[in-house]
């Protein structure tokens, strides 16, 4: 026992200076190794920044203003060139047009080469759907979680028009539903080649085929919600 | 320096060892007899702890769930009742609001695939969000409860026991609820005992009988030992004009779903009354003789139920005996799952 103090002790001594140094090299390398890639989302509605005081004219004609955009990007994953995925954990955002604070945020990604691309999804995926109550920006009190239903909001688009017809002439959009054949979530395949990633929302794009006198409230997956889920993921550009 | 190294082996050697013992008196364990079937849900989330199961608890008969705390999670489901509403052929929510359908008796839920009548809830950590944001329910949202829970000293303690973090999130009261339901487990009625004991003398001729009776007319959708197959059937009800309930089918929008409702377990059945989504049915005499007669026929009605029940009266009888083994007085009666304040 005590040969193996005196040990220690020498080693301590005469060892323990270099394996620091090299720990803290170690160290050094990883974090040298992942980069930083920043996410910048920029909603637009036909080029001007969407206030929720301003009005706004669709290309069907109806004059609007919002009160809620949010939606869901998750699942980020690095695809390397030579086909290796890496899966970024806990990689889930709910975006708030109306929340400057979420509108960029930034993801610690392995080392990526150019031509590395960046796969991640427009809503939450059938896994999480389907395993219970999650935390985080997928803790269902965060009001993007049905309740009757099982299931996540993808996103939501809510405001008022006088072309609706409906109490207080509001619309509403709640879309989501994780099961075929009406599975809204849909994905983006990226190529990475800078440190940063331009998400432009269009969101006039969303409008393009609603007249709001006759459709102003999607509240329910199906064919309506898988449709619309569509429009909405063409509504983005990504730079 | 040889000294010091030994006090400090010295006080981890202690430290680990107390937090094994600590580790050892906060894990609840998960039982249920050997011949079941083994548990649907994972439990990956849950702490398996004392104090989690005592925060969902205190969650489940508190009123502060809902909107004007006058509805807890009790309200409905009583635990004499094994835990469903008797008396109320629909239960009733804030401002004695009349809700759409019958409360189901909790119990076994870790076996359950699916929750609600028209299975409309894919997992058990997500149940309770039903309830409280349903507007003839709570009328609560869980953000609301949350917030409610985060100005309470008594929860902020008990949320901090539960998860070393004072601090309540919508998960975390999901998973609490969970904790406390999951462990409702029904087990030790009198058909159990009878079963571990491999067909002995507990049973009297009577029961056996009815259990025969049982075996050939019923178990094909309440499967032992669970008393359910887990899935959806359309039983043959005549639709109720008031709450025109299609069912199933206002989830899945199939028109093959249509009338079809969860075939619920028949555990402590006893005292579970009045029966079927709508409570139309006050005790299991109008039901066996819904059965017998009352079949409406259509395109979605169980194959099993083509031709009617064929019961004697004795058989009948028998039948009715044999239901009432699976009332479990220990479930029913157990401390640990009664109001706690």
């Amino acid at each position: 026992m005590a040969y193996l103090f005196k040990k220690v002790n020498y080693f301590m001594k005469y060892n323990f200076i270099p394996i620091l140094i090299s720990v803290l090299l170690g160290f050094t390398l990883i974090s040298f190794s992942s980069s930083t890639l920043e996410i910048i989302i920029t909603p637009r509605f036909n080029n001007k920044s969407i206030l929720e005081t301003d009005w706004y004219v669709t290309p069907t004609k109806d004059s609007i203003q919002f009160t809620k955009i949010k939606f869901y990007l998750t699942n980020f994953k690095l695809i390397s060139n030579n086909g290796e995925i890496k899966v970024l954990e806990n990689s889930s955002y709910l975006i708030d047009i109306f929340k400057p604070e979420t509108l960029k945020f930034s993801l610690k990604l392995p080392h990526f080469n150019n031509n590395d691309k960046l796969y991640f999804e427009l809503g939450v995926n059938n896994r999480m759907n389907t395993t219970g109550a999650h935390s985080g920006a997928l803790d269902p009190s965060n009001g993007m979680y049905w309740s009757w239903q099982s299931g996540y909001i993808n996103f939501k688009i809510e405001g008022v028009s006088p072309s609706c017809m409906t109490r207080k002439n509001k619309f509403q959009f709640h879309i989501g539903g994780y099961q075929n054949p009406h599975n809204t979530l849909r994905n983006f395949t990226i190529n990475l080649n800078k440190q940063n990633l331009e998400l432009n929302l269009n969101l006039e794009k969303f409008f393009e085929f609603t007249k709001l006198s006759n459709e102003n409230q999607v509240l329910i997956p199906g064919s309506n919600a898988d449709q619309l889920a569509t429009v909405f993921y063409n509504a983005f550009s990504v730079f | 320096m040889n000294k010091n190294i030994i006090y400090g082996l010295y006080f981890v050697l202690v430290t680990i060892c107390s937090s094994f013992i600590v580790i050892k008196n906060k894990t609840l364990i998960f039982n249920y007899p050997k011949y079941w079937p083994k548990p649907l849900y994972q439990f990956s989330k849950l702490s398996m702890s004392e104090n989690e199961f005592q925060l969902g608890r205190h969650l489940f008969y508190d009123p502060i769930l809902s909107k004007d705390q006058t509805i807890s999670c009790a309200s409905c489901h009583l635990q004499a009742n094994s835990f469903t509403h008797t008396d109320h052929e629909l239960s009733h929510g804030i401002g004695g609001i009349i809700g759409k359908r019958n409360s189901l008796a909790i119990m076994n839920l870790a076996w359950n695939s699916s929750f609600m009548w028209d299975g409309g809830v894919n997992h058990i950590e997500l149940q309770a969000l039903a309830p409280i944001s349903s507007k003839n329910e709570m009328g609560s949202s869980l953000n609301e409860v949350v917030a409610k829970l985060n100005s309470s000293e008594k929860y902020k303690a008990l949320f901090f026991n539960s998860y070393k973090d004072s601090l309540a999130t919508g998960q975390k009261t999901l998973l609490a609820l969970t904790q406390f339901t999951v462990m409702l487990n029904s087990y030790n009625s009198k058909y159990d005992k009878y079963i571990i004991d491999k067909g002995g003398d507990l049973f009297t001729q009577q029961e056996k009988n009815g259990l025969n009776i049982f075996r050939k007319n019923c178990a094909s959708c309440h499967t032992e030992p669970l008393f359910t197959n887990n899935e959806f059937r359309n039983n043959g009800l005549t639709l109720d004009p008031f709450l025109n309930d299609y069912g199933r089918m206002q989830i899945t929008n199939k028109s093959e779903d249509s009338l079809k409702f969860k075939v619920p377990t028949l555990r402590n059945i006893q005292f579970t009354p009045p029966y079927m989504h709508d409570g139309r049915f006050q005790n299991l005499k109008e039901v066996i003789s819904h059965y017998k007669l009352g079949i409406v026929h259509s395109k979605t009605l169980a194959k099993e139920l083509n031709s009617n029940l064929n019961l004697s009266h004795k058989e009948e009888v028998d039948l009715l005996v044999f239901l009432r083994t699976l009332t479990d007085y220990e479930f029913l009666f157990n401390d640990r799952f009664s109001y706690p304040f």
